[in-house]
């Protein structure tokens, strides 16, 4: 017998490689990957080649330290470290195990009224994460906050109970938007369940219960922990609360810091600096979050038997789990949209002023937001771009998911390093190295530098999405397309892509809510003629236009729940399947 | 010309070597091949289709080159115009039944009415009809394997690859569907490749069997020549009920060998000779014991006769079980016959065993030649 040709764990790449490739029919999927790709990395090269600049933005650039020494020189470094982890780390929690919760409720439980159930958890995701800040600072501030002076006037407390711009009230509010990564990320696992799972738990002797706590959650772990830790970065980077809470209390996160010395002393260098520990921080997570994923690949739980998903009779229970989710329903979207409603309909905003509402209803506030240029050509450009990015972002992150997973490419799995990156960097990081890279060219000042921004930082969880889905498809379904003669095209789009419906409605729903009420990618690539509609949102509030802020944030508000219930009910879209 | 060859196969997954140089022929028909789990079988299937590029070697189907490595030649498995069966089905449940069936051939632009004519068939075909509107999910295992094979059959190709696709049925309906599996393909003159961990499914099914461990081919011949004359220890004991026991030859003589047995108190049987055994020489034999015949009394012959002792007897329905202790050994005979059990249960009764030539292969062991000399 002669000796085997290749000894264990050598590949070589030749030609000869490239043509096997080729016949597997891989190439189109890698270069739409590559391109897609080099999108992502090109700002995040800037960005870490600024921080090691002294110079200001169009001037010479030399390489210096002078950016870190200045960071690590700050002695507000190690308070402002522990403020991002507490405050990231306590919404993500928060966040994610009420979204779990609501998912199981929905997907596998008897609660009455299915159809509300279903719909109550996907409103509260319309509320963009500035009017959430606008709303809870109405009700929570401590001198003029309703909830406050309610408790004050019932009970006498002459001290305020709540704190709108303390820790915990960050935590609570950004929370809340946290909910529905959770919730997105864990209903297509309790959903795609095969049941037997549970069943043979049962007969080998558990009780429902124990089958819940042994079985059916511990299958979604790993969807948990990916949802909990991408709720932590959006945390690390998220931006209105730290701006708008944390800093009038004294608070101060990094991502604020960014903020500041890019507003404030127009400062790229010293900005991206700072987000270099940011970023330090975020690698930890993200490294957390790739090896979690890796672990949720022992969780196919989609085969190409035929399943059919069991609802779980909890007895009197579904009551309580029906309250429940009425509950978020109430402070995830209806109370903060009373407020909101109210205080966009009174002349201006003070406690007794919003308590004799109605009898002083003023359309005033309305009046000036539609009539102000800057918010109705930002309403436009929002509903347009966001809708686009939606389509190819999802699109792409669905190709670069197929690259790695199913082609078995040579270096095909770099690119999931690759799309994971921009979750490194915080979007206003990224929104800067986007602008130091069109400054000068004609996309400057144009709704395609925005339009990149926004692909870049929500491309992420398209490929997350899309990957998770794709793992959780049996590789055999392609396998039998291919070898009944289907291309790899076929393959894609015949059996792939219908499979992903149900996550595709999904991420593309979620993006175009995420994009269509961004404020971090757009504060800084927003210029005069070219304005983006949340961005005057947030203007609004920070110069203390508090009533046409919740006007404009009304309109936003209506909008979105026309378009998501269009969706719904005219074209069917089951967002949450 | 021949329907499937294969050249010179390695594949290695990080740590483990799938298949370790495989190379046969086989000109038409249905092969089956045989293995425990992890032995190497699928791989060697997925190759075949090339759902799996191997790290070296050639495949050649029909006698066109599917797959030659070292020239760089790999045909895409949707260019291959096969069949395959997988396992789990691979039933695609966001399409009925009909368009599961019709997916490759709409793919290779065939005639809506074609298309329809055919699918039809291939459902009556696989027994069916009337069922084309379901989704998978509304079908039973059973009905969904027969669709995967009308998918596979509607395509109308020369080869079709199966990969263990009766491994998710119940027992009753496993041993029906192989002789339906066997009549299908007969019936529609194709050549197939079946995988399977099971024997008696191999044996019934296929025309030829290869018997594969670790990535090789232990031995690729009919199953009657399997099973009477395995050329390998692991192929004996892998193969139906047998005792392997070790061995010396106390005598060569013409086509026949007297072996001597440790185990069985040194008893000496005569076997058939293969080739190149002379005395002296360590071997290992494989006793048949469904062919070993058992009585209560001694057997008016003299030679192959030994003796032991009854523990116990197991009634199966038509074929009763029998443990027997000879020397230090116990075995289990099968056989239609009740052999009677006189004295108290568990002290156990004398029994003779009459073993035939035609019940032992002798295995050549060059390993056990040297310790063997000994003796």
């Amino acid at each position: 017998m002669r000796t085997p040709p290749f000894p264990l764990k050598e590949r070589t790449i030749s030609w000869n490689s490239l043509r096997l490739a080729y016949r597997q029919g891989v190439l189109i999927p890698l270069f739409s990957s590559v391109v897609a790709g080099s999108l992502i990395v090109t700002p995040v090269v800037i960005v870490i080649v600024r921080s090691f600049t002294t110079a200001r933005l169009g001037s010479s650039v030399g390489f210096s330290f002078d950016n870190y020494l200045r960071v690590l020189h700050d002695p507000k470094i190690l308070p402002m470290l522990q403020n991002s982890v507490v405050y990231a780390g306590g919404s993500a929690l928060f966040g994610t195990l009420v979204g779990a919760i609501l998912a199981w409720i929905v997907a596998r439980t008897n609660t009455p009224g299915k159809a509300l159930v279903e719909l109550m958890p996907l409103y509260p995701i319309l509320m963009p994460p500035v009017m959430k800040n606008i709303a809870w600072v109405l009700l929570l501030s401590p001198k003029s906050g309703i909830l406050n002076n309610m408790l004050q006037q019932a009970f006498g407390i002459d001290h305020p109970v709540f704190n709108a711009f303390s820790m915990p009230a960050m935590i609570w509010v950004f929370g809340l938007t946290c909910v529905t990564l959770g919730y997105l990320f864990l209903l297509p696992v309790f959903l795609s369940f095969d049941p037997s799972l549970e069943e043979s738990a049962y007969i080998a002797g558990s009780k429902p219960m124990r089958t819940l706590l042994r079985i059916t959650f511990p299958l979604a772990i790993p969807a948990f922990l990916s949802a909990l830790v991408l709720n932590f970065l959006r945390g690390l980077r998220s931006f209105e609360t730290p701006v708008l809470q944390g800093s009038p209390g004294g608070i101060d996160v990094f991502v604020s810091k960014v903020y500041d010395s890019m507003s404030v002393d127009y400062n790229p260098g010293l900005a991206t600096a700072y987000s270099a520990v940011l970023i330090a921080l975020s690698i930890t997570a993200l490294l957390l979050y790739v090896r979690t994923t890796r672990f949720s690949e022992r969780y196919a739980t989609i085969t190409g038997k035929g399943y059919r998903v069991k609802v779980v009779d909890i007895g009197r229970w579904k009551y309580a789990a029906f309250l429940a989710v009425f509950v978020y329903f109430l402070i995830g979207i209806a109370i903060p949209f009373v407020v909101l409603i109210v205080t966009s309909l009174i002349p201006y905003y003070d406690y007794d002023t919003f308590m004799q509402f109605p009898s002083n209803i003023d359309l005033g506030s309305y009046h000036r937001v539609m009539r102000h240029p800057s918010f109705v050509s930002g309403l436009y450009n929002s509903l347009a771009l966001s809708l686009i990015i939606a389509l190819v972002t999802v699109f792409s992150g669905i190709v670069m998911a197929f690259t790695i997973y199913r082609t078995k490419v040579y270096g095909s799995k770099v690119f999931e390093f690759i799309g994971t990156i921009p979750l490194a960097f915080p979007p206003l990081v990224l929104s800067l190295g986007l602008i130091i890279a069109v400054i000068g060219s004609p996309l400057y000042n144009t709704l395609w530098a925005l339009g990149a921004g926004l692909f870049i930082a929500y491309f992420p969880y398209a490929l997350r999405n899309a990957s998770g889905a794709i793992v959780n498809i049996h590789r055999e379904l392609d396998e039998a397309a291919w070898v009944h003669g289907a291309k790899w095209r076929h393959v894609f789009f015949k059996v792939t892509l219908p499979l992903l419906k149900p996550s595709i409605a999904g991420a593309l729903f979620y993006i175009f809510i995420e994009a269509i009420r961004n404020i971090d990618v757009a504060v800084l690539l927003v210029a005069p003629g070219m304005e983006y509609g949340p961005v005057t949102l947030f203007e609004y509030f920070r110069v203390g236009q508090w009533a046409e802020a919740a006007a404009g944030g009304v309109i936003y508000l209506l909008i979105l729940i026309a378009t998501v219930s269009i969706a719904k009910f005219v074209f069917k879209i089951k967002f949450s399947l | 010309m021949s329907i499937v060859k294969v050249e010179g196969l390695y594949k290695t997954f990080a740590d483990y070597r799938a298949l370790d140089g495989i190379g046969f022929e086989f000109d038409h028909g249905i092969l089956s091949i045989l293995g425990p789990s992890g032995c190497g079988k699928t791989t060697l299937l997925r190759c075949i289709a090339g759902l799996e590029v191997p790290d070296d070697g050639a495949v050649w189907i029909d006698g066109k080159v599917q797959t030659d490595i070292k020239k760089g030649i790999l045909v895409p498995p949707y260019s291959r115009e096969i069949g395959f069966v997988f396992q789990n089905y691979a039933l695609w449940p966001h399409m009925t039944v009909y368009n599961n069936v019709a997916f490759g051939l709409k793919l290779r632009k065939v005639r809506d009415a074609d298309v329809r004519r055919r699918v039809l068939a291939a459902l009556d075909l696989v027994g069916l009809p009337k069922l084309e509107d379901r989704y998978p999910s509304q079908l039973s295992g059973g009905q969904q394997q027969r669709v995967a094979l009308a998918r596979s059959l509607a395509m109308e190709p020369r080869l079709i690859l199966l990969d263990e696709p009766l491994s998710n049925l119940d027992a009753k309906l496993r041993e029906e569907m192989r002789v339906e599996l066997k009549k299908l393909i007969k019936k529609v003159g194709i050549s197939a490749i079946y995988v399977t961990h099971d024997q008696e499914e191999a044996f019934v099914i296929s025309d030829y069997v290869i018997v594969m461990e670790r990535g090789k081919i232990l031995q690729y011949a009919t199953p009657d020549e399997i099973y009477n004359w395995p050329a390998h220890q692991f192929v004996a004991s892998f193969i139906g009920r047998s005792v392997l026991v070790e061995g010396q030859v106390v005598q060569a003589a013409g086509d026949e060998i007297k072996v001597s047995v440790p185990e069985f108190n040194r008893a000496v049987l005569a076997c058939r000779r293969p080739n190149g055994l002379a005395a002296g020489a360590a071997c290992q034999l494989v006793i048949r014991t469904g062919e070993v015949k058992l009585s209560s009394r001694p057997f008016e012959q003299s030679e192959n006769v030994l003796q032991g002792v009854m523990t116990s007897r197991d009634y199966r329905g038509g074929l009763t079980d029998h443990r027997v202790q000879i020397g230090s050994r116990e075995i289990v005979v099968t056989s239609h016959k009740l052999c009677p059990m006189i004295s108290v249960e568990g002290e156990g009764d004398k029994v003779f065993l009459y073993v035939d030539k035609d019940a032992i292969s002798v295995i050549a062991n060059s390993a056990v030649s040297a310790q063997g000399a000994d003796h």
